[in-house]
């Protein structure tokens, strides 16, 4: 691995729900992903992707273990630094896009950079024309997003995840919800946006394809990565 | 504190019309009718309060006192929380005097003399009880309104007519004169003295306008067999509501017994006070109840909106970003609300004062009274404010608790 690691956790451990329901969801999952390189995280459903993607992206806390994003350990932190952290350095990505639905495809863009607060309307208005150009649709910048199709509403919350520039992107099943076809066009705009913004990508796939296509793959089970390894060297874990 | 919320706000405030507009509707309602009832309830209230002021005065002194060592003994007075055993001297003495002293008092615009005492009145068959008030016409009209009180006749006819009287209207249409009839009225001797009609007044106040009768302070002390010139000297004050500081300086200073018209009037002074505070608690509720419809409007838009509270939580949004954008939503409706319902007070209170009534009672009015005063629409204003505040912390407060993961974590997996 590289050593420009833009976000890495050691030994997270974390637990969900309450007395006799209570989940051993993690078990000491450790995990450096650095700039510029797309990791997956694979695994049966249950087995702990989510709850470690939402660790990672500051949304949950772990029971004990450490993360660290662009070389800042997070811990112990405000709920105002997190927020902070997220906004600046974290760009999420879900399944169902999760647009705000009454804002145009523009507006939504907008929302990470009016929190962030150092553009002007005029400079966020380009800013976000020119991510949704990226991701082709600079012909529907005012379309408000409920009438997009599903695949340009995952263009339209990739181009929001990029919104404020950040160091890491998170993706929890982008094309969970998009048929073969958008979802491989999803994919590739993903891909090629995070290798030439030199930006870490991590996400969470049930989708083969998409999996092999990373740099890394980190397969999950009972809470533990029980196996990482690298482009073209997948190894079957049953 | 960015401006983003105020900009999500806004939007999600557009986005539910109807419940914006309901919430609206109760906040534009109820600021509007608490400025009208407040206007007036204070209209009869003011109206009466200027009536009495500008008939006696807003400071009365009357008779001269001493501490009790000596003489007759009279009821005990509370002067500045002591109370003390005195002995009462009828009449002023020193008018003059006592009027120059007065004169220097900064709250003190003019001052005069008033010889007053209780008669018969008669005018053809009929014959009535009057008060008569001897006074000098000149700093008579300083003092209080009566030339503006003058709804027949002139005030110069009695001015230059010592054999005149100035007669209240209801006493007037009790004795059935008008300007230019003649009116007796009888001496403590017995004797009738024949005086001409020059001006009929109306105060507004019934009390006054049934009984008194204005006549020159020289034929008053001769009528009434009086041997001083004034009973008591009546005050007009630049600022009335400091009228019983200054009583309590005159007892000091005059050694006479001051009254101030709060004290005067005191009787009906609380039935307004308390028809006024009662109409103001109906209206309060209103208020508050147009602030439970916005309580529930807004928790069911935390309730709608937990998705998007969510996807805002996970861009970077803080606990106190949502809170501001609920709390921002609900001032959103506390100004527009106030605003419109300043504006629909202000029409209701113009609209109801055209009404026509017949009030012949203990005040005189032909239409609704109402007072315009600011006040009104700020105490209007920061009720709504407040009311609305309070119902939109708890919803504002509950969506900043939503933990967005759980949103996220049931509609991804």
């Amino acid at each position: 691995m590289k050593d420009d690691i833009s976000l890495s956790c050691r030994d997270i451990e974390r637990y969900l729900g309450r007395e006799e329901e209570r989940v051993h969801a993690l078990r000491g999952v450790s995990l450096d992903v650095e700039a510029g390189s797309l990791h997956a995280v694979v695994g049966p459903s249950g087995c702990g992707k989510s709850t470690l993607l939402y660790i990672l992206g500051l949304l949950d806390e772990p029971d004990a273990g450490s993360v660290d994003i662009a070389s800042t350990a997070i811990s112990h932190l405000s709920d105002e630094e997190l927020a902070r952290r997220r906004n600046e350095l974290i760009g999420f990505i879900f399944q169902f896009h999760f647009l705000m639905e009454d804002f145009t495809a523009q507006e939504n863009v907008m929302i990470p950079m009016r929190r962030l607060g150092r553009l002007s309307e005029e400079e966020m208005n380009e800013r976000a024309a020119g991510l949704l150009e990226a991701v082709d649709l600079g012909d529907k910048l005012r379309r408000q997003s409920r009438h997009l199709s599903g695949g340009e509403q995952q263009r339209v919350a990739i181009a929001r995840a990029l919104a404020n520039d950040p160091q890491v992107i998170l993706a929890d099943e982008p094309t969970g919800n998009l048929d073969t076809n958008n979802s491989q066009r999803a994919f590739e705009l993903l891909a090629n946006i995070v290798r030439e913004r030199e930006k870490a990508l991590l996400l969470v796939t049930h989708n083969r394809f998409i999996a092999d296509a990373c740099d890394w793959v980190h397969e999950m089970k009972d809470g533990r990565i029980i196996v990482s390894h690298p482009h073209g060297q997948r190894i079957s874990v049953s | 504190m960015t401006a983003a919320p105020l900009y999500i706000a806004l939007r999600f405030a557009t986005h539910r019309k109807r419940p914006l507009l309901l919430s609206l509707i109760g906040v534009v309602f109820g600021v509007g009718i608490f400025i009208c009832t407040q206007a007036q309830t204070q209209g009869f209230a003011q109206f009466f309060i200027d009536s009495t002021i500008g008939s006696n005065g807003a400071l009365t002194l009357r008779s001269r006192f001493q501490p009790r060592y000596e003489g007759m003994v009279v009821s005990a007075k509370t002067t500045g929380g002591v109370s003390a055993r005195r002995n009462f001297f009828e009449g002023i003495s020193n008018v003059s005097e006592i009027m120059r002293v007065s004169r220097q008092f900064s709250n003190v615009v003019a001052c005069s003399p008033v010889l007053r005492g209780t008669i018969s009145a008669r005018a053809g068959f009929e014959n009535t009880t009057a008060d008569l008030f001897g006074i000098d016409p000149a700093s008579h009209l300083r003092t209080t309104d009566l030339a503006k009180q003058i709804v027949v006749g002139k005030f110069d006819d009695f001015r230059n007519n010592t054999s005149s009287v100035i007669v209240g209207n209801r006493l007037a249409d009790l004795l059935q004169v008008d300007p230019g009839d003649p009116v007796q009225l009888l001496s403590p001797g017995g004797e009738y003295w024949r005086f001409t009609v020059a001006a009929i007044a109306r105060s507004g106040v019934s009390t006054i306008d049934s009984s008194r009768v204005y006549a020159h302070a020289r034929v008053a002390q001769r009528l009434l067999k009086k041997p001083y010139q004034a009973s008591m000297i009546i005050y007009k004050l630049r600022d009335p509501d400091r009228a019983p500081a200054l009583a309590v300086r005159f007892e000091d200073l005059f050694r006479h017994t001051a009254q101030s018209w709060q004290e005067r009037e005191e009787g009906n002074l609380q039935i307004f006070s308390t028809l006024r505070m009662s109409v103001a608690i109906t209206v309060s509720l209103i208020i508050l109840l147009a602030g439970f419809g916005i309580f529930n409007v807004l928790t069911m838009s935390v309730l709608s909106k937990v998705r998007e509270i969510a996807i805002l939580r996970s861009m970077g949004y803080r606990k106190i970003d949502i809170t501001a954008i609920f709390l921002w939503q609900g001032a959103l409706i506390a100004t527009i609300g106030s605003l419109l319902g300043c504006v629909l007070g202000a029409l209701l209170t113009l609209g109801v004062s055209h009404i026509p009534i017949h009030i012949r009672g203990l005040l005189y009015a032909n239409y609704f009274l109402v007072v315009w005063d600011w006040r009104h629409y700020l105490w209007a204003t920061l009720l709504a404010i407040i009311s609305v505040f309070i119902a939109s912390y708890v919803p504002a407060r509950r969506a900043a608790e939503l933990a967005p993961i759980d949103t996220l974590r049931g509609s991804s997996l």
